[in-house]
């Protein structure tokens, strides 16, 4: 009775694996001390009793959702400032290497360069303002203990800044990637490009760091709203 | 309105010291004179919440049941968190207390 009870929680908790973990052995823990507590002896009965005193596990899932959410906001928040810098260090240790080996664009190629330069720049810093909106909005606040109208809309305008903030350092990203592929043709491939290289496969890994975070707030509010609907 | 006191009354319940799901439980029972008929299961996420908030620190220990339990703490930070509580408990308590006092059945208007 008691394993199928913590089955029913633990599922509806299934989307945050550490937590369902966590919840599964601390409420085991729980239901059992309770049955042994049980001055009119143990048995089914008394593991009913315990059950009914612990609640509806969907109404427990749901607060429980509600601190994961709140959990990985801030994970995620945390992540673009990281992210972020990231992709600068990848940036900057990529543009001293080719300072180091004098490698310069060709005069054809300079005007589009320019262009493309200043795309990656003011894209770059946009993501870098948003990214820090994002983490100040979502640091500063309290972790509710419910998902009131006003906590459903924080967590739509976080999600909506963490897009806006992945999309200007994807336009970096790829901006990046346009330049180095402009310097890098008509050289043959060699040990001292494989710098420029990894500092693009940072990057783009570090894109896909956040787009997998985003992904994953987003799935938890969709839990979240749905085991507040049950 | 309990559920709105919920932090400060599990907050209350560990500043005896450390302890684990059940054993908080029970302190605020036996505190509470038995008044607060919580399902026990509310006070979990409570403690997720407040461990999230830096107010709890928390870590396994295996007891002599042999299941692992969690064992929560309050930080310093939720000492400081339970004394402002306390004493805007105390004022709110101080204020109703001074209102009821003083209430006077309503007369007629002169």
């Amino acid at each position: 009775m008691i394993s199928d009870y913590i089955e029913t929680l633990v599922d509806a908790l299934s989307f945050d694996r550490s937590l369902s973990g966590r919840v599964r052995q601390e409420v085991e823990d729980h239901l059992w001390e309770a049955v042994a507590a049980d001055p009119r002896a143990g048995g089914p009965k008394a593991e009913q009793r315990a059950i009914a005193n612990f609640g509806d596990p969907h109404a427990i899932a749901a607060q429980f959702a509600v601190v994961s959410l709140a959990k990985q906001t801030r994970r995620v928040s945390a992540a673009i400032i990281l992210v972020i810098a990231g992709v600068f260090i990848a940036m900057k240790a990529r543009v001293a290497w080719y300072a180091m080996m004098q490698c310069t664009i060709g005069e054809d190629i300079r005007a589009v360069s320019g262009i493309v330069s200043l795309v990656d720049r003011y894209s770059f810093w946009l993501s870098v303002i948003i990214g820090i909106i994002g983490w100040a909005y979502v640091t500063g606040r309290r972790i509710p203990a419910a998902f009131y109208t006003t906590d459903r809309k924080q967590i739509s305008r976080f999600l909506l800044l963490c897009i806006a903030a992945t999309g200007a350092l994807v336009v970096s990203v790829i901006s990046d990637g346009v330049l180095t592929a402009l310097r890098l043709p008509g050289t043959e491939l060699s040990p001292e490009f494989l710098i420029p290289v990894f500092s693009m496969a940072i990057e783009i890994a570090c894109a896909g760091v956040l787009f997998f975070q985003i992904h994953s707030v987003t799935q938890r509010a969709m839990s979240t709203r749905i085991l507040l609907k049950t | 309105m309990l559920k709105g006191h919920l932090d400060l009354i599990v907050l209350a319940a560990l500043s005896a010291g450390p302890a684990h799901g059940y054993a908080v439980i029970e302190e605020i029972r036996r505190k509470s004179g038995h008044a607060f008929d919580l399902p026990e299961g509310t006070i979990y996420p409570a403690l997720h919440r407040l461990e999230q908030a830096g107010l709890l620190v928390s870590r396994w220990v295996t007891a002599e049941s042999g299941r692992r339990r969690r064992v929560y703490a309050l930080t310093r930070r939720g000492e400081r968190a339970l004394a402002e509580r306390r004493a805007v408990w105390h004022q709110f308590c101080a204020a109703i207390g001074g209102l009821l006092a003083g209430a006077r059945p309503r007369g007629r208007p002169a």
